[in-house]
């Protein structure tokens, strides 16, 4: 994934310039890893698009306090995960009312078309897959936030629970009780 | 030792976050006890599973999509009458020139914001807490944009902290509600101000948002001393409900993001962005 920031550097120049087709190759190199991460953050695909449009919007609007020898990514990855925090929280409810019978009924309707497997892509993994993204769905918003900047961005409870605006000890009990959800629908699965 | 280790604690040590004066305990512990390495072991894998999941793709062609959906926003086509009426307010009190320098952002005077960052110039400071400090004329003189920009976003985040944890707290923890009432006092006052000026404005949706925030605050600062578990079970619902923390995150979010961009940017080049 790195290597391809590699041809970054006169591009993001002229998207700063205002140059609409260097910003236009910088979404179209940027947006599917930028999916991905937003998916991982708030776990399900539409969610994940918001995210990509709100990001891009807000890298267009920063574009110009960019300095040019920072990483396009890395910075991309803080807007992603800011963006990611923010409309997690807009889907609160829906994410509330998530049963646990869910993943008894297979993955969700929605999920099922975005997957796009690659041929070369074995069956297990996809299930994998599918498997952690049904259970992050388990968690509240605020337990799928901590978990994931916890577990996935490596920050440690204190940073997650400044990230959030929350106490050290209640972002270490929303970080408890999503690994609980998660050990509990996924032991089944995990092998050794 | 029949002394097992906790869940809590096994996830803790997973990520290297044992309290300091745990620790020797938990690794004696673990070195003595198969169940509770068992534990950790089953754990281990879960996390593994997790982090070994491949990333979901995009569907094909995403990036077109995505430029298609993109390109007619990153276009500011005309000022839109709400813009207008608050760009006026605001010229009446800092003077058109200062608009036009371009250190108000702009969705501030569309989404009503500039009301809010009006009120608190006017009101001069907020009652009480630490934002007397900043506030002070001296410094509102020289960068009023930044300083005013702060002291609501301030407001915001600090309103939106508390809820936070308000959310959060365990159900059996009615006494954060008594820990709260100081805190939930000061903020009712500031959000008072900035509601006046935002009923004057006629900007229904920060009205809206302010009065449903006062209510929840006055019930944190009104709270009786004998609060129950169900009284704090009631505020969270309601806090759920009203989805308050949303709609107060997107307005404190883009209240700090601006004032950081602002702050990282030299104004003279946010001119030549092509949105402006
Ligand atoms: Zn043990």
């Amino acid at each position: 994934m790195k290597g391809m920031d590699e041809r970054d550097p006169s591009v993001v120049a002229k998207a700063r310039d205002g140059d609409r087709d260097a910003f236009k190759a910088l979404v179209e190199l940027h947006s599917r890893y930028i999916y991905s991460l937003a998916h991982r953050m708030t776990g399900n695909a539409q969610d994940a698009e918001d995210v990509v449009q709100e990001a891009w919007l807000k890298a267009h609007k920063q574009l110009s306090r960019f300095e040019a020898r920072a990483d396009v990514r890395t910075w991309l990855h803080r807007i992603t995960v800011n963006c990611s925090i923010d409309l997690i929280r807009a889907r609160r409810h829906r994410e509330d009312a998530h049963d646990p019978a869910d993943l008894e009924q297979g993955p969700l309707s929605e999920r099922g078309a975005e997957a796009q497997p690659t041929p070369e892509r074995v069956a297990a993994s996809v299930e994998i897959s599918d498997r952690v993204n049904e259970a992050l769905g388990l968690l509240t918003a605020l337990e799928r936030a901590a978990f994931t900047l916890r577990h996935v961005e490596g920050m440690s409870i204190e940073e997650v629970g400044a990230k959030l605006g929350m106490k050290t000890s209640a972002t270490k009990h929303s970080i408890f009780r999503a690994v609980k959800k998660m050990r509990v629908a996924l032991e089944p699965y995990a092998q050794s | 030792m029949n002394n097992h280790l906790s869940e809590d604690e096994l996830i803790l040590h997973s990520y290297g976050e044992v309290d300091r004066a745990d620790r020797s305990r938990v690794d004696e512990h673990l070195a003595s006890c198969a169940e509770c390495l068992l534990a950790k072991e089953k754990l281990a894998r879960v996390m593994t599973m997790i982090d070994t999941a491949p990333p979901v793709e995009a569907p094909l062609g995403f990036e077109r999509t995505v430029w298609a959906r993109l390109e007619p926003y990153l276009e500011v086509p005309g000022v839109s009458p709400v813009h207008r009426s608050a760009s006026k307010v605001y010229d009446l009190v800092f003077g058109k020139t200062a608009r036009e320098g371009g250190w108000l952002p702009q969705w501030a005077l569309a989404g009503g914001v500039a009301a809010l960052v009006i009120a608190a110039f006017v009101a001069g400071r907020f009652s009480g807490g630490d934002l007397a400090a900043p506030s002070s004329a001296a410094v509102a003189h020289v960068e009023p944009d930044r300083v005013l920009q702060s002291a609501v976003g301030d407001h915001l985040d600090r309103t939106q902290m508390m809820l936070v944890e308000l959310a959060n707290a365990e159900v059996d923890g009615a006494d954060v509600l008594a820990g709260e009432q100081a805190r939930a006092g000061d903020l009712v006052a500031a959000n008072r101000v900035i509601l006046r000026s935002a009923i004057q404005s006629g900007d229904g949706q920060v009205v809206d948002i302010l009065e449903d925030l006062e209510r929840v605050l006055l019930e944190v600062a009104n709270a009786p001393a004998n609060a129950t578990s169900n009284d704090l079970t009631d505020l969270q619902s309601r806090i759920t409900r009203e989805d308050l923390l949303f709609r107060l995150r997107v307005i404190a979010s883009e209240m700090r993001q601006r004032q950081i961009d602002d702050r990282e940017a030299g104004d003279p080049t946010r001119r030549k962005m092509p949105t402006s």
